[in-house]
């Protein structure tokens, strides 16, 4: 079985998830506030830690930071509907999707799926890609540009892969969302547009200052090669 | 400098006081100093010169005869510049040199007063006059008019300019003390409004203990209270938003496993427990939004909010829920618009606005949505095919839980929350928002500010907000 970890302050509910999340073959760890829940995140026995962002002393924001420093497990963020500031602050630091609170359990399973599909090292046997100033290396999951190397969550990562599988072409949101987030792009979704300028500040422009990847209007975003107009 | 402020004003008031009254001052030593010389002068060194000068002039005209004493007056004059003269005890000018109307005047009243007397004019010139007894017996008048003011004085007009501009300058200084805390109480007042709650005008007061600095004081306790009172407004609303939703989350995934254990038979009942959990919790996420944008714990940020591709994207997103409905929504005009303030904010605000839109136009027709600028204005359109709303009604449907039609509203599922939380966040950005019948539908119509331009204008837009 998957192993999850929760932290989540209502102990009520981190039980009827547990018991739901049993007949998924996802056994379920609950953790109710931010330092022990950091602590249990940090000793890798899960496969995706669940964080809510109300959490009492410390607040999921800030156990994010600090797991980010020093691990790269898929984090997916619970957040109060309404607290868009919440969502793109928990997608900067390094979540891999949110959800808010209250969440229908089959989405949240199916989001958990999402995850773990895409972390599963699917990739490994992929060729490493070169182009311009990016260098991406599927089986390692790092990437460097000019040379240098960029830290990249595990979305931003598989959007950036997208993107260089087909520079110059216009992707659409939807079929972004999918590739590097592992779902379909619901309604009202903006994460896809967070993840996109976390990778385009993360990359920075090319020499020539020119845009790295730029969105198009009602279409998506295409990923421009030097010199290139779209 | 701006002319108008209090430090301009108190600085111009304080210098042209300063230098009337040093003006005044000067005016009146001068005027007084000219009308009566001080009498006390003949007393001094000076005077003793003078009556020197008068006793052996006297002798000389005595003893040596008027020719000599012309060849003495004329090396006096060309040596010192001074007029001499030499009158009788009659008053008759014994020199050849024509009688100055000073040394007429002085001459006259040392017959009447048969003491010496001085004269200054106005340009500091003093004449003196004496009666001298000759060796031989023989009363004389002499008078001697000197070429140089007699007494070493600063020329009026370069003493009452330099006392000018020193008052000026204890003006200025005066001025920027005074005006000072204004300025600093100006900019945090300014900072406080722009939703920095932190600052406070004391540490910028230093030690000062004036009235002023009271009125920072005072300033700095309203601050300390609204922050606190903001404070625990948003403190309060984020523990309702938890404590109104834990029970709905936890009922959410309770439903779920009842879904699991339960037998067909019980599928409508559990879909309208979720249903009306999920309305639940839209309205409780609808009325926290509209309390915290009342409660001005919201705050606009000055973000750039690129208005024509947040409309866009709402466009597309409500498109892709309306199809299901048979319904559409089309950006039939996107202008440039810039605006400054919350991109989350005004885009529930659109998106609120077009959701009603789709609630009520007719299936198989199409909400449009235009997006012009018109001088300083941002204007968004958005259109139905619907019934519209009676006249008398449509100043209402801004007001939280109005409800047009019971029975139109029930069927469409509204709560009526959405054009209320639309109508503060517009205001909120400082715009106004409106509706209107139009033939074969209805329309809301959203006016925000533009955004100031910011210096190089893009090329590639051809058509900008111009100001």
């Amino acid at each position: 079985m998957t192993s999850v970890l929760l932290v989540d302050d209502d102990a009520e509910l981190s039980k009827l998830l547990e018991e739901y999340l049993q007949s998924e073959q996802l056994s379920l760890e609950a953790a109710h506030d931010g330092p022990s829940g950091l602590e249990k995140a940090l000793s890798s026995r899960h496969a995706v830690v669940v964080l809510d962002v109300m959490l009492p002393g410390m607040s999921g924001l800030d156990v994010l930071k600090q797991l980010r420093q020093k691990s790269s497990v898929p984090v997916l963020m619970l957040t109060a509907r309404g607290s868009e500031l919440d969502r793109i602050l928990g997608l900067e630091l390094g979540a891999d999707d949110y959800l808010p609170k209250p969440f229908n359990p089959r989405e949240l399973v199916a989001r958990l799926r999402a995850i773990l599909r895409r972390t599963s090292g699917a990739n490994a046997a992929a060729h490493p890609v070169h182009l311009a100033d990016v260098e991406l290396h599927p089986e390692s999951r790092s990437v460097s540009c000019n040379g240098k190397p960029v830290s990249l969550t595990g979305a931003e990562f598989d959007l950036l892969y997208t993107f260089l599988r087909s520079p110059g072409k216009i992707i659409s949101r939807e079929d972004l969302t999918q590739a590097a987030l592992g779902r379909p792009m619901s309604p009202m979704d903006r994460s896809i547009d967070v993840h996109v300028s976390n990778l385009r500040r993360k990359l920075g422009p090319y020499d020539s200052e020119q845009e790295r990847i730029k969105a198009i209007r009602g279409s998506g975003y295409v990923y421009l090669l030097p010199g290139e107009q779209p | 400098m701006r002319f108008r402020s209090v430090f301009f004003k108190l600085f111009l008031c304080f210098w042209l006081m300063g230098a009337v009254i040093t003006a005044a001052l000067n005016l009146s030593v001068w005027l007084r100093t000219g009308a009566e010389p001080n009498p006390e002068r003949n007393r001094g060194a000076f005077g003793e010169a003078l009556n020197l000068y008068a006793e052996s002039a006297v002798q000389v005209y005595d003893r040596e005869g008027p020719q000599a004493f012309q060849q003495y007056m004329n090396r006096s004059m060309k040596e010192a510049g001074s007029e001499l003269y030499l009158f009788d005890a009659n008053g008759q000018n014994l020199t050849s040199q024509r009688t100055s109307e000073e040394a007429a005047s002085v001459v006259s009243e040392i017959q009447a007063t048969e003491q010496h007397v001085a004269r200054v004019s106005a340009l500091g010139r003093l004449t003196w006059g004496r009666p001298v007894v000759a060796p031989s017996g023989k009363t004389y008048f002499f008078v001697v008019r000197l070429r140089q003011p007699y007494v070493p004085r600063n020329l009026p007009p370069l003493g009452t300019a330099i006392s000018i501009l020193i008052s000026g300058l204890i003006a200025y200084f005066l001025a920027l003390y005074l005006t000072s805390p204004l300025k600093k109480l100006q900019s945090t007042v300014k900072a406080f409004a722009e939703g920095n709650l932190d600052v406070r005008v004391s540490p910028a007061l230093g030690r000062r203990r004036d009235e002023l600095a009271d009125l920072g004081r005072e300033f700095d306790h309203m601050a300390e209270q609204i922050a606190a009172l903001i404070a625990s407004q948003k403190r309060l609303l984020a523990d309702i938003s938890h404590e109104l939703r834990s029970p709905l989350a936890r009922l959410t995934v309770a439903l779920e496993l009842a879904r699991r254990n339960s037998t067909d038979k019980a599928t409508t009942a559990l879909n309208r427990i979720e249903q009306e959990s999920e309305r639940l919790n839209k309205l409780v996420g609808q009325l926290l939004t509209l309390t915290r944008l009342e409660s001005g714990a919201e705050r606009v940020p000055p973000e750039m909010v690129v208005l024509e591709e947040l409309v866009q994207q709402v466009v597309d997103d409500a498109d892709f829920e309306a199809k299901p409905l048979n319904k559409k929504v089309k950006a039939l005009e996107l202008e440039h618009c810039r605006v400054r303030g919350s991109s989350e904010l005004v885009r529930s605000a659109v998106e609120n606005v077009i959701r009603n839109a789709i609630r009520y136009t007719s299936a198989g027709t199409a909400v449009e949505v235009y997006l012009r600028w018109r001088l300083d204005t941002a204007v968004l359109t958005v259109r139905d095919h619907g019934p519209g709303v009676p006249e008398t009604e449509l100043g209402h449907i801004f007001e939280p839980f109005y409800r047009v039609s019971e029975a139109r509203e029930r069927t469409s599922g509204g709560v009526g929350l959405g054009l209320s939380i639309a109508e503060r966040t517009v205001k909120l950005h400082g715009g106004t928002i409106r509706a209107e019948n139009t033939p074969g539908g209805f329309e809301v119509i959203i006016e925000l500010p533009l955004a100031p331009l910011p210096a190089p204008v893009p090329q590639t837009l051809e058509k900008q907000p111009v100001f």
